[in-house]
């Protein structure tokens, strides 16, 4: 093992890279673009819905049940058709996702103590959008009903009711905003495809190019080799992270309660994970078009299974063990764990533990099918 | 003399070969659309339910286990324990063993029987906000329904009736989707994610392989006119780009009971459009991408980020900044993806989706016309 050869190496690969400045920015742009898709995108929490009111009712009570739609921060009243043909034109086109049908007659019922029926159309063919929508809806339907109770000269009397107390209390993220648990998500996410982007290219392009056998007429041995083609790499993932992490705390302002370490110690380990399957890739590919293509087919699973978008929780049963495979599932763990929930080593010994496994695993086989493939 | 259909033949087949002895990117190119999906289609969920919950029940009566059970009857919640101390609380969602914690503390039962409005508390774990903006809302509806039977019957006991006031009761209906299936949902979007992969990413990263490989020049000194070139080398992709919208259309519809409401020949117009735009965004990357890693990168922020991300497919682009919504309409994977989406699932056709259909021709033939200056230049350089 020698430091200087080590060293050349990677002064080697350093000026490969520079020979390519333009592959170095998009390197270091794709996150800050990855941020802001992310930041802005996923994280975005459904509010202003296009909703359409159709008051076929058209009196002061009516125009109260619409007003309390437009009133609140979910819905944004864009249309008043004037029947229930003109409303389908209008989900049909995309420019209306929610619909309320105040029926004809429903002051009428109200007034005579009978329950009025009220239409709430969703646009079922935008899933998240029909889910929060139904559910906001539902929410407004309710505030009408203790209002109207209220006011009905009953409310001094069942005020003296029995009832439930609840208070429903949110910890950790009280505002639930999205953005503070997928900015320390993204983290891990960014670097694991980084890494696995580059390293999957770095071996087999050698190979490619055939360069790979004039390297081992050299003196370089088969672990120095492996350092100085992983180290610049590595250099870089880093600088990403810092990147990530001065946008997430400065422009998202996200809070980060636990301790600096617990964090590092996971992306650590992690990396330990997306280096080996990287270089696995890079090993196993035989041209650099395949290499890119296997890590597009391994960074979908990783994403859609590692919880990073989809709570683990609402995945069928079935799916669920299989989510224990994903190292991603642990790094988010730890990442969301300690900086959204300030959990400490005690808290996240599992998580953490089950990323050294795998990294210590993929790693040491990475390795050596390094070695066995390059002698 | 050759015409120039036997010489585009010659370079598609040339492709193909390559395609054929490339046997492992072959596979991965088809295999991609079919896992992605299954995953799509059974692993996501924009529903919430089995929320695990931890139950601390210091009251220990024949009431307050009969409001707990109400928790486990709704089947969004899943008791996964049980515990005596509210500071044990912390630790497990630290370890995320559960997301919401009931409490109902000691006097419970007492106070229901005394008729006093007792208290309860339920903690949810924030770090998953979407998992805990559904769990707190539906904890809240529990307790308030809770709470109106019990006003109830004591309205009842007194001889007053609420309902006498007049409420109004939500009907919802949900169009198109009625059961909210995911997969239904995401189906129509996915065609669009992966044509953009193949037909992007897979030609640009071809063309720049043929420079890297120095393969180019000796093709420029065959008669083989530029055009010539390009046509038959993205003709493979083409084909495969359409295989992949085959296999995705005919697995939806068999195995995930996609319904197709609309016309299927203005979604093969459509799609074929999108396609082209695809083709010509490869080769710009192409032609600008001085190394297949660049040309890789670029792929992927140009066509496999938007059209996940700003296309609509998954995520609602309703509520992001203006900006960012604007931005998403440079993009032809979004128009793609509302007709896509109208076709199978509202029935629309050109009626209701020309002004996207029109943005799409529009992108073709500037994609298509700046593809052919970039090109020709790079050639003549």
């Amino acid at each position: 093992m020698s430091g200087k050869r080590i060293r050349l190496l990677m002064w080697k690969e350093f000026l490969q890279l520079r020979r390519d400045p333009l592959l170095i920015r998009l390197i270091l742009l794709m996150p800050v673009m990855q941020l802001v898709l992310f930041g802005y995108v996923v994280a975005a929490d459904v509010k202003n819905l296009p909703t359409a009111i159709v008051d076929l009712d058209r009196t002061s009570v009516s125009r109260t049940i619409g007003q309390s739609f437009s009133a609140s921060d979910y819905f944004k009243v864009v249309a008043h058709p004037a029947s229930d043909a003109d409303l389908r034109e209008l989900i049909d086109t995309g420019k209306v996702a929610v619909a309320v049908v105040i029926e004809e007659g429903t002051t009428d019922r109200l007034a005579r103590g009978q329950s009025a029926p009220l239409g709430i159309v969703v646009d079922g063919s935008d899933s998240s959008s029909a889910t929060a929508g139904s559910g906001y809806a539902s929410q407004i339907v309710a505030s009408i009903n203790k209002q109207r109770l209220t006011e009905s000269g009953m409310g001094a009397r069942l005020a003296q009711a029995p009832g439930l107390d609840a208070r429903v209390r949110v910890l950790y993220n009280p505002t639930l905003a999205s953005l503070n648990t997928m900015i320390p998500g993204l983290v891990a996410v960014i670097l694991m495809i980084s890494l696995m982007v580059v390293l999957s290219q770095a071996v087999v392009r050698e190979r490619e190019s055939g360069t790979l056998e004039q390297m081992f007429v050299t003196p370089i041995q088969r672990t120095e080799y492996l350092i100085g083609k992983v180290a610049p790499y590595l250099l870089l993932a880093i600088a990403q992270l810092m990147l990530v992490a001065i946008v997430g705390l400065l422009w998202f302002k996200v809070p980060f309660h636990g301790a600096p370490l617990v964090a590092l110690t996971g992306v650590a380990l992690f990396m330990l994970s997306a280096i080996g399957l990287g270089l696995l890739v890079s090993l196993i590919s035989s041209t650099r078009q395949q290499a890119q293509q296997a890590v597009l087919f391994l960074m979908l699973p990783f994403m859609v299974l590692s919880g990073f978008i989809f709570p683990i929780s609402s995945m069928p049963d079935a799916i669920k063990p299989v989510t224990y495979a994903i190292p991603l599932r642990y790094a988010l763990d730890v990442l969301r764990g300690a900086a959204v929930k300030g959990a400490g080593f005690a808290d996240l010994a599992v998580p953490l533990l089950a990323l050294s496994g795998f990294g210590i695993v993929i790693f040491t086989g990475a390795v050596i099918a390094t070695r066995r493939k390059l002698s | 003399m050759s015409t120039p259909m036997v010489r585009i033949g010659a370079v598609a087949h040339k492709e193909f070969r390559h395609l054929w002895r490339d046997r492992r990117l072959l596979a991965i190119v088809l295999a991609l659309p079919i896992m992605q999906l299954l995953l799509f289609s059974y692993a996501i969920s924009f529903d919430v339910k089995d929320i695990p919950t931890v139950m601390i029940d210091q009251d220990r009566t024949s009431m307050s286990r009969h409001y707990v059970s109400t928790y486990t009857s709704s089947g969004f919640f899943e008791v996964v324990g049980q515990t005596s101390n509210v500071n044990d609380v912390d630790g497990i969602f630290a370890r995320g063993e559960a997301s919401v914690a009931v409490v109902v503390p000691a006097g419970f039962g007492e106070d229901l029987a005394a008729e006093r409005k007792p208290q309860v508390a339920v903690l949810v774990d924030g770090s998953d906000p979407n998992a805990a903006r559904i769990g707190s809302a539906y904890a809240t509806a529990l307790n308030a329904t809770y709470g109106q039977q019990l006003t109830a019957a004591w309205a009842n006991r007194q001889g007053l009736d609420p309902s006498s006031a007049g409420v109004i009761e939500p009907r919802l209906r949900t169009w198109y989707n009625p059961d909210r299936i995911s997969s239904i949902f995401l189906i129509p979007g996915l065609i669009v994610a992966i044509i953009a992969i193949v037909a992007v990413q897979q030609t640009a990263v071809t063309l720049v392989r043929e420079r890297d490989l120095g393969t180019q020049e000796q093709l420029m000194v065959s008669p083989l006119k530029s055009w010539e070139l390009m046509v038959g080398k993205l003709l493979p992709w083409t084909l495969l780009a359409f295989l992949d919208i085959v296999v995705i259309v005919a697995l939806g519809r068999v195995v995930f009971d996609l319904p197709m409401r609309g016309s299927l020949s203005f979604l093969a117009l459509a799609a074929a459009l999108f396609v082209f735009c695809s083709l010509a965004m490869g080769l710009i990357i192409s032609a600008i991408a001085p190394s297949i890693e660049v040309a890789n990168i670029v792929g992927l922020m140009l066509a496999f980020l938007p059209s996940f991300l700003l296309s609509g497919l998954a995520f609602p682009l309703g509520s992001v900044p203006t900006v960012l919504n604007w931005f998403s309409y440079l993009f032809p994977a979004r128009h793609m993806v509302t007709i896509s989406r109208g076709v199978f699932l509202k029935g629309a056709g050109f009626a209701e989706l020309w002004p996207q259909f029109g943005w799409l021709c529009v992108y073709a033939v500037v994609a298509i016309a700046i593809a052919v200056v970039v090109t020709k230049k790079k050639a003549r350089s």
